[in-house]
């Protein structure tokens, strides 16, 4: 990047700065990143060996390593879209208005653990947990109460449901849209849809084999993008956060997701499309986590891995199909239960790295979620988090700041080095139905979080409140506590829905699916009619596990 | 160690139990459980202690479901019931009102969770 001459003077230079500071004092720690990439006391251009043009070059352009787009936040800041959902479907509405009001520009559905796997609320194995962990959407009722009086054709909304559930919900979604009148052709969102999520993220409760979630996945892709049912929407958003959150680090997080991600263009391009009919629409969720210049160098590096795949493995022709556009989430496996405002503080710098890193779109944690659902103050001060960034800190005046920073650049070539070596050994296994099937992925997470905890119980890697300056945990004020009710309330939803749905006529609607689930064909299209007459989330997926079967996950101790 | 619920945090159930049985204890992993399911293999496996792993928030609940099955079993004190995962403080003293031993919150390290057990079962 730099003159020959130039270099020459600093390599002189470097090396007599190096030896006059040999024996200067430094800390006993390891300087390292979190992902353990060894890091030197300074960086200078001789580290940068990368040519400008071929990897850095400018915002909007390929590699895109700079920012998807040429403006970024000059032209639109990103989408602030908190995750957000408890107790039923109307006191979630009740919060996502207030959070509107407050200056969000973006929904987000978080479910609870029912909807994620499919079961009634009838189901005594899960009925503690109606609305607990999110908000339960089990039937179109519920999509009606969930967005009623909110401007759904303006604001783009995220269901974060995954394979397992993503068909029927997103189905009961569309329905819903349509039938207030929108065109689904322009509605915008996202499904989360991610395999790894409910697999090695969370460990699935009665889901099927793997190989049956990728097409499932690859089903909802299909049918909204190519096949241009839904072409605004964002069928998928491979979730790096969920898994990162479990212990991987940040190599991992972006094996893990393009991997994932290389396993489902594959798949459609089986069925005939080509990348360029539907790549663009993929989307990503990342983690912002406590490494600083790591996640800003990971960000920056994901970019250009994902460029060069599209174009180099896929033979991409549109540069549209090269840009990587990501959703971030701060990390909610950094906060801690003990002194819980230090939580706000951690996730402004985590925050900072999102945006300093150029994501589109944005979830800040409040800051009691390591103890409870966030309360309604709580979750104002995570967006105002973003609104200080956004509107007063004057960080979006220029694009990619951080570009040219010696060390930034050295440690996202760093970073994306050892992705395509990580990348590599996962493909080994196989596709990404295989790396789970035979453990590999849940080896590699067990060996993850055991490290970390390790790491964390040895004072490695520092938890302030936890490993240093420790304090008890009791010392939390106000926990948001879910509506009790919820499981009764939901239950009469149910009820009301089955005395007024056609029943003998849904009965013919689901054993049509059940053909479609024997033939392995697309399910969405019936998926779109069993929901419209009022089939309910574990109808559905009973129907998948009656087909295919229980998946048991291969977990070992 | 046992995972009442459908709720999928696998994280922390794990990594006690590997802990547990680095310790030099067995370590039944039942993962997912129902209520019955839980009570039929401590009583099969004729365990010592019952950890329940719980972060749906809905720990009150299952807890009490174990409990009253265990209580109709006439096993209840048979066993040593402990609870762990994303728990309010608050809610610490309802559970052991219940009749659970020891609530082991976030931030916990293993070994004082194989501390209480070495001091608390009896041999």
């Amino acid at each position: 990047m730099f003159e020959k001459d130039f270099l020459d003077k600093l390599r002189a230079e470097s090396e007599k700065w190096d030896k006059s500071v040999e024996n200067a004092k430094e800390r006993n720690v390891k300087f390292e990143t979190d992902s353990g990439i060894p890091i030197k006391k300074v960086y200078t251009p001789l580290d940068v060996k990368s040519n400008y043009f071929d990897k850095v070059g400018y915002p909007g352009v390929p590699p895109y390593t700079r920012g998807v787009y040429p403006t970024m936040y000059r032209g639109r800041v990103w989408t602030m879209r908190l995750f957000s959902g408890h107790g039923t479907p109307e006191e979630t509405n009740k919060r996502w208005k207030y959070l509107y009001e407050n200056g969000e520009t973006g929904f987000s559905a978080a479910v609870d653990a029912l909807t994620f796997n499919g079961i009634d609320p009838t189901n005594t194995d899960g009925d503690a947990e109606v609305g607990t962990a999110g908000v339960p959407l089990y039937c179109i009722d519920s999509m009606f109460a969930l967005t009623e009086g909110l401007p759904i054709d303006k604001v783009s909304v995220a269901l974060v449901v995954e394979p397992f559930s993503s068909a029927p919900v997103c189905a009961m979604y569309y329905n819903m849209a349509k039938m207030r009148g929108l065109d689904i052709k322009s509605l915008m969102g996202t499904t989360q849809n991610d395999i790894l999520t409910m697999t090695v993220g969370y460990i699935p409760y009665r889901n099927v084999a793997p190989n049956h979630l990728l097409r499932l996945a690859c089903d909802l892709i299909e049918w909204t993008v190519p096949m241009k049912n839904v072409p605004r929407w964002h069928p998928i958003n491979f979730t790096g956060y969920n898994y990162r959150e479990g212990g991987i680090d940040a190599v991992q997080e972006l094996g893990f997701v393009f991997a994932s991600a290389c396993s489902h263009i594959d798949n459609l391009i089986e069925r005939g499309w080509k990348v360029d009919d539907f790549v663009n629409r993929l989307a990503f969720h990342l983690a912002a986590h406590k490494d600083f210049f790591e996640e800003i160098a990971k960000y920056r590096a994901a970019r250009r891995i994902w460029a060069k795949l599209m174009k180099d493995r896929y033979e991409a022709q549109d540069p549209k199909s090269m840009e990587f556009r990501f959703h971030i989430q701060t990390a909610g496996s950094s906060l801690t239960a003990q002194t819980p405002l230090v939580n706000v503080i951690r996730t402004s710098i985590q925050a900072l790295e999102a945006t300093l890193g150029g994501c589109q779109s944005l979830h800040t944690n409040s800051y009691d979620e390591a103890i409870c659902l966030p309360t309604e103050e709580a979750s104002l001060i995570a967006l105002r988090t973003q609104q200080v960034i956004s509107d007063e800190s004057r960080i979006t005046n220029t694009v990619d700041p951080l570009a040219g920073s010696y060390y930034v650049e050295w440690l996202t070539d760093e970073v994306e080095d050892r992705v395509w070596k990580y990348i590599d050994k996962i493909e080994k296994v196989g596709n990404i139905a295989k790396a789970l099937d035979t453990g590999f992925l849940y080896k590699e997470m067990r060996d993850a979080f055991q490290k970390r905890q390790n790491r964390i119980e040895r004072g490695e890697e520092i938890m302030l409140g936890v490993n240093k300056y420790p304090v008890p945990y009791d010392e939390i004020t106000q926990v948001f506590r879910t509506n009790e009710l919820a499981v009764e309330i939901e239950k009469n939803r149910i009820i009301k829905l089955k005395e007024r749905r056609d029943n003998a006529k849904l009965e013919t609607l689901l054993d049509k699916l059940r053909g479609v689930c024997e033939r392995e064909e697309n399910v969405m299209p019936v998926m779109m009619e069993v929901t419209k007459e009022g089939a309910t989330i574990g109808e559905v997926c009973n129907i998948y596990r009656e087909i295919w079967k229980v998946w048991e996950p291969p977990i070992a101790i | 160690m046992s995972k009442p619920g459908v709720d999928g945090h696998w994280r922390g159930g794990v990594i006690v139990s590997r802990g547990l049985r680095d310790a030099g204890m067995e370590v039944v992993f039942g993962g997912f459980q129902n209520v019955e399911q839980i009570v039929e293999s401590a009583i099969n496996e004729d365990v010592d202690v019952i950890g329940l792993s719980m972060h749906s928030g809905a720990h009150i609940e299952y807890t009490k479901r174990v409990i009253d099955l265990l209580d109709d079993r006439g096993v209840k004190d048979s066993f040593m019931i402990l609870c762990g995962g994303v728990i309010p403080a608050q809610d610490f003293p309802k559970l052991e009102e219940m009749g659970v031993a020891k609530v082991f919150g976030p931030g916990t390290v293993i070994q004082d969770i194989v501390d209480f057990i070495r001091e608390n079962v009896k041999e």
